[in-house]
């Protein structure tokens, strides 16, 4: 009788503080538990990893957006390669921009072996989605080096803000152009929306270009949010926009920045 | 003279009382604090209890999300009740092994919409990120107090109930890499039964 009191007492314990990470105060709460500040500390790491490199890989995928067992898949496959120097999100890690939506994204992205970056979707603006995002990831606007490209990565989503809110920042890409880093030949732009696309600002498509090639040799734009795999030269000016498909379609967009210029691949997993 | 007015008095009397029993069934019957259910960290509010044995029970909380990543937040939740059984376990002491039901949370924030605004194309988005559906389902514990000792209330029951919210459901719906601990939670409480 004393050992089943004992057992069911323990038993309550376990029950108990196991549960306490059950406790939910709201889905849009806010409350973050584990790693914060994710884009800074990965950028850093791909600096080191990609210093004086003149070919460079990387992985463009995006819309993993409740496709959990999709994006735990990529992260496996991405893991027995040793070839690639990073991946980049582009944006929709959520899909109804809930905090616990953010974590488990994170926590499944955190198992890559390569750094990682993510850009903010639009689904990740909804409700206090953007403010979650900046907490676990960071600025909505940023960029960072790889070998001697520059990746400069753009909130697009303007349908999810009001004009007091300027989206695409071009004094963001004013600064950008301005800015140029020590050994930076070449740029890659990365957003989540094209142009012409339903959630970007179309007033300012044109002027939007006149940024883009200001940018010291641009190679090629990479977006996601259109769900499919899509090449495009939106402008006739030279530059290329690849749009990566979502996680249910189980590929990515390998890209290959060589000192000849560059190459792309699909892989399916 | 006088007896005409005695008399108009107590009919208006007799009618008053009637307007009285009338409003009176609107007064809460006791008022529920539960912690955590997806509803704020804490909630508090008021209630009926009606039905045959008491077995429904429908609350109105207001809820308290503090600031963390974003601001802190009000939210209000209408909730039903059903508690089918009810059991003794001791003289003063009662059990319902069920109790369970659905609860509406809205939250009281201006970035948060029921319908998406206008400025989308239609059905963009087809959901609402103010307003949450949760389904629950726990036990209670009642302890009936004597009214010679305790003037608070008739009796108190402590509550804990699971929950799970539309996008949770949404979200686990068609997956393996979500566990039930990833979208079922915890929520504890204590109900004051006033009248």
């Amino acid at each position: 009788m004393v050992r089943t009191k004992t057992h069911l007492l323990i038993l309550f314990f376990t029950l108990f503080f196991y549960s306490c990470d059950l406790f939910e105060y709201q889905p849009y709460d806010g409350r973050i538990s584990g790693e914060t500040g994710i884009n800074a500390k990965n950028i850093k790491r791909i600096k080191q990893n990609t210093e004086g490199k003149t070919t460079i890989r990387f992985a463009m995928m995006g819309d993993s957006q409740r496709f959990y067992d999709e994006t735990k898949d990529f992260v496996n496959h991405l893991n027995k390669r040793n070839d690639i120097d990073f991946v980049i999100h582009g944006g929709d890690l959520t899909d109804f921009g809930a905090t616990k939506e953010f974590i488990w994204m994170r926590d499944i992205m955190n198992s890559l072996k390569v750094p990682y970056i993510a850009l903010l979707g639009n689904h990740d603006c909804l409700g206090n989605g953007e403010n979650i995002f900046e907490e676990i990831f960071g600025e909505e606007n940023f960029s960072f080096m790889a070998g001697n490209t520059k990746f400069v990565c753009l909130n697009t989503n303007a349908l999810e803000y009001d004009y007091s809110h300027p989206v695409p920042n071009f004094n963001f890409m004013k600064k950008e152009i301005q800015n140029v880093e020590p050994g930076q030949e070449k740029t890659v732009i990365a957003m989540h929306v094209k142009p012409y696309a339903e959630q970007f600002n179309n007033n300012s498509v044109e002027l939007f270009e006149y940024y883009v090639n200001k940018f010291p040799k641009v190679q090629f734009c990479v977006n996601s949010h259109d769900h499919r795999l899509e090449v495009d030269e939106i402008f006739k000016d030279g530059i290329t926009y690849y749009g990566s498909d979502d996680m249910k379609g189980r590929n990515y967009l390998l890209f290959t920045i060589t000192p000849e210029g560059y190459n792309y691949e699909v892989v399916y997993y | 003279m006088i007896p005409f007015f005695v008399n108009a008095k107590s009919k208006y009397e007799e009618k008053a009382e009637k307007y009285k029993t009338y409003w009176q069934k609107l007064i809460p019957t006791y008022s529920k604090l539960q912690f955590a259910g997806s509803m704020g960290l804490l909630s508090a509010g008021i209630g009926w209890d009606y039905g045959k044995r008491n077995q429904w029970e429908t609350d109105l909380l207001i809820g308290y999300v503090p600031r963390y990543s974003s601001s802190a937040k009000a939210t209000f939740t209408v909730k039903q009740n059903f508690m089918p059984w009810k059991f003794n376990l001791g003289k003063n002491i009662s059990m319902e092994p069920l109790a369970c039901g659905l609860y509406i949370n809205t939250v009281l924030d201006e970035d948060f919409w029921v319908k998406e605004p206008d400025r989308y194309p239609k059905g963009y988005y087809n959901f609402s990120t103010k307003i949450r559906s949760n389904i629950f389902a726990g036990q209670r514990f009642t302890y009936n107090m004597s009214s010679d000792k305790y003037s608070f209330a008739k009796a108190v029951t402590l509550f804990y109930e699971l929950s799970s919210s539309d996008l949770y459901i949404i979200s686990a719906f068609g997956n393996n890499y979500l566990k039930p601990k990833d979208y079922i939670h915890l929520s504890l409480g204590v109900k004051l039964q006033i009248l």
